[in-house]
């Protein structure tokens, strides 16, 4: 009796589970079928139209998913570039994420921080290998995290050097032929390019400037020119205090201390004045920089060139950035599926070739590459070329901390406040800590 | 017990000043109180998106052993000490040179010295900025006058701090100002009257009769003070983003940098809890001291 009892309730509690769950895929099948409801996306501002709007593309974008995909609202947030990361921190921590957010251009993909904290949606499920084909292996890369895709890329950036032309030619400095130069080259051009414009006595004009600030690597390729990096290539051991970076470090610093190439702001946190000084006020004549700069230099009507970081031995690097897009954490199936759908429009060949021609990006998909969007871009040209020799900043769970006790160090080095040594063994005492 | 229900019943015949305050009270539990609280459990967890774990003192041991930490506090403490006696000692000064003025003038300085108080610490820290432009900044520009080279302000590990101290100091302190006009209004001129004719001159006056009479208002606004400059931030994340190096990096600014950049809200909590008790203890000694010396 005991026996009939036991295997009736199992049976029945078999097929009440059988049907369950039968009636759950059915409807998760219908659930990601006709999906309706509300997208939330953040976005920083874009290319302006003429009538200054600039988030005119992304407008654009949503306008034509929502008729595309009936019942569906995307709704855009306005975010600044320099507040986005604080404010999805903010978000995180009240567990109010958006659903798209992009990850800036001079961001090295996906926060790692993220992942941990299980607020990113994994999309293997929503790209074929086919479709993942078509982006660059690098962009792609960085968007990976242990063999999972966290994250679609939109763009590549690379840093150069930005040479005033007119500065050049007014002190009878050749620029770097095929913007290549050595850094013996580079440091005699910089010294022709110093002077006292208005005869007071005092420098007005100076050959080279830069910035150093958490997040930002314009200056960083300098450090990489003798085969020095900031960590392993299993990013286990922090390798900046070898001899090959500081004696790249040193070489930086005497642009400022000893040959007195660059300004004594340089090596300040002080981005916006540093642009400045290039682009508006022209008391710089070379000034490294994110490809987005490009586009800002042509828009003010400079008379410029774009020219690789000074080598050794012939062989220039540079640092490379990937923005991109990501989906944050989902409940429901049926919204994953759609919000994946517009995460393949942002990302599209036909979106990415608009971005290249109209933001100073690099595609991250070959097939808009293909399409040749800096036809008659000559410095976008020139910048294309530096992308072959790029290198990634390293991807690690704590990178934000190591990049700031690393970039903290380099700023008094170029005050002349402290020798690389000194520095680097500080960074170091910091660094070692984070990696374990 | 008795006492507790003679303090019901006293409450209960305040019933309707209480709910006139009732609006203010609400608002004080939902986004200050409930806050705070959140904020010790959290600094007790290893607080994440998808779920928090207890981790007991974990997190006030990382806060206690950081050199990080321990930078931020040391420059918080230099950032007060100087900050604060100077912002009350200037707020006495100037209460003291209007009070004698006329209806008019005493108007026209108290809205003079009040209006920057309500400029935005954004504004007022971006004109500073300019101001301490090594190229083209007013100090420089004085310096320059005087014969003596120029400095980096904001970006020289020996100056930073001072530049941010000095920044603080020099921001009309309007409220302070305003506070010591209605107190030395109250004090009674019939006391001045019995001094001058003992024979006291204006110093005297001023330093045996105002000065301790305005023991209450000087507590109050130190406590104030201190409070602000514990919590400064506004002028670090904008002017030198606590660099160079770690130069003038605050407490205030680490908690932000360790929840919003590092999204370690636990350990942020840690801190913003050990930042809570340093002032708390600060301010206790310091109203004893205060208190002590009024009793006196």
């Amino acid at each position: 009796m005991k026996t009939f009892k036991t295997v009736a309730v199992v049976t029945a509690v078999s097929l009440l589970g059988t049907a369950l769950v039968g009636c759950s895929s059915e409807e998760k099948k219908e659930e990601t079928a006709n999906w309706t409801g509300k997208i939330t996306i953040w976005d920083g501002p874009r290319w302006k139209d003429d009538k200054e709007n600039k988030y005119h593309w992304l407008e654009k974008v949503a306008a034509d998913f929502e008729k595309s995909h009936q019942g569906v609202d995307v709704e855009i947030v306005q975010v600044p570039w320099a507040e986005l990361n604080d404010k999805l921190g903010v978000s995180l921590a009240g567990k109010k994420l958006p659903d798209i957010a992009p990850v800036d251009i001079s961001g090295n993909g996906v926060n790692p921080m993220f992942i941990k904290q299980k607020a990113v949606e994994p999309l293997d499920a929503y790209f074929t290998a086919e479709e993942k084909k078509d982006f660059y292996p690098n962009a792609l890369e960085a968007y990976t995290t242990d063999g999972k895709m966290y994250g679609v890329p939109a763009a590549m950036t690379v840093h150069s050097l930005l040479l005033n032309l007119d500065i050049f030619r007014e002190r009878n400095v050749e620029p770097p032929k095929d913007g290549l130069w050595t850094w013996d080259e580079f440091t005699e051009k910089m010294k022709k390019l110093t002077y006292d414009k208005n005869g007071d006595g005092t420098t007005d004009v100076y050959g080279f400037s830069t910035y150093i600030k958490n997040g930002y690597y314009e200056a960083w390729p300098f450090l990489y020119m003798n085969g020095g990096r900031p960590l392993s290539d299993d990013a286990s051991k922090f390798t900046f205090d070898a001899p090959e970076a500081l004696s790249a470090m040193k070489d930086l610093a005497d642009l400022k201390t000893s040959a007195k190439v660059a300004p004594k702001e340089m090596g300040s946190g002080d981005v916006g004045g540093t642009w400045k000084a290039f682009a508006n006020g022209k008391t710089v004549a070379v000034e490294p920089w994110a490809t987005w700069a490009i586009s800002a230099a042509q828009g003010a009507k400079m008379n410029f060139m774009v020219a690789s970081y000074p080598s050794k031995d012939g062989k220039p690097v540079t640092i490379g950035g990937v923005g991109g897009w990501t989906m944050f954490h989902q409940e429901e199936e049926g919204k994953k599926k759609v919000l994946a759908d517009l995460l393949k429009e942002l990302t599209s060949t036909e979106n990415q070739v608009l971005s290249a021609k109209s933001y100073g990006t690099f595609p991250s998909r070959l097939s808009a590459m293909e399409q040749d969007p800096f036809a008659e871009n000559v410095q976008m040209q020139q910048a294309q070329k530096l992308t072959e020799y790029a290198v990634m900043v390293p991807r690690h769970e704590n990178w934000k901390k190591i990049d700031e006790a690393i970039q903290q160090q380099l700023q008094l080095v170029l005050n002349g406040e402290k020798t690389p040594e000194a520095a680097m063994k500080e960074a170091k005492s910091k660094v070692d800590g984070l990696l374990k | 017990m008795k006492a507790s229900n003679g303090l019901l019943k006293e409450m209960w015949k305040q019933r309707a000043a209480y709910l006139f305050l009732l609006p203010k009270l609400i608002l004080f539990v939902l986004f200050i109180l409930i806050p705070v609280f959140w904020a010790f459990l959290i600094a007790f967890q290893e607080y994440g998106y998808s779920g928090s774990e207890w981790v007991g003192f974990k997190n006030f041991m990382t806060t206690f052993t950081s050199s990080t930490f321990h930078v931020a506090l040391l420059n918080t403490l230099k950032y007060t000490v100087f900050t604060v006696p100077v912002t009350i000692f200037l707020a006495l000064g100037l209460a003291t040179l209007i009070y004698p003025l006329g209806k008019w003038s005493q108007s026209f300085f108290r809205g003079a010295f009040y209006l920057p108080t309500v400029t935005s610490m954004v504004i007022i820290a971006m004109v500073w900025r300019w101001v301490y432009n090594y190229r083209f900044g007013l100090f420089n520009y004085f310096l320059d006058f005087l014969g003596i080279p120029p400095q980096d302000w904001l970006n020289q590990s020996d100056t930073a701090l001072w530049a941010l101290i000095i920044m603080s100091v020099l921001i009309p302190p309007g409220v302070g100002v305003i506070m010591y006009l209605a107190a030395m209004g109250s004090i009674p001129e019939t006391l001045y009257e019995s001094a001058k004719i003992d024979g006291a001159n204006a110093f005297q006056r001023w330093w045996r009769i105002t000065v301790p009479l305005l023991k209450p208002t000087t507590l109050y606004l130190m406590m104030l003070s201190l409070i602000g400059s514990f919590q400064v931030f506004i002028q670090v994340i904008l002017m030198t983003g606590g660099g160079p190096g770690d130069a003038t990096e605050t407490i205030v600014h680490l908690i932000y940098k360790t929840a919003f950049r590092d999204l370690e809200f636990g350990l942020a909590s840690a801190q913003a809890v050990v930042l809570f008790i340093i002032t708390l203890i600060f301010g206790v000694v310091q109203y004893r001291i205060m208190y002590r010396k009024g009793e006196e």
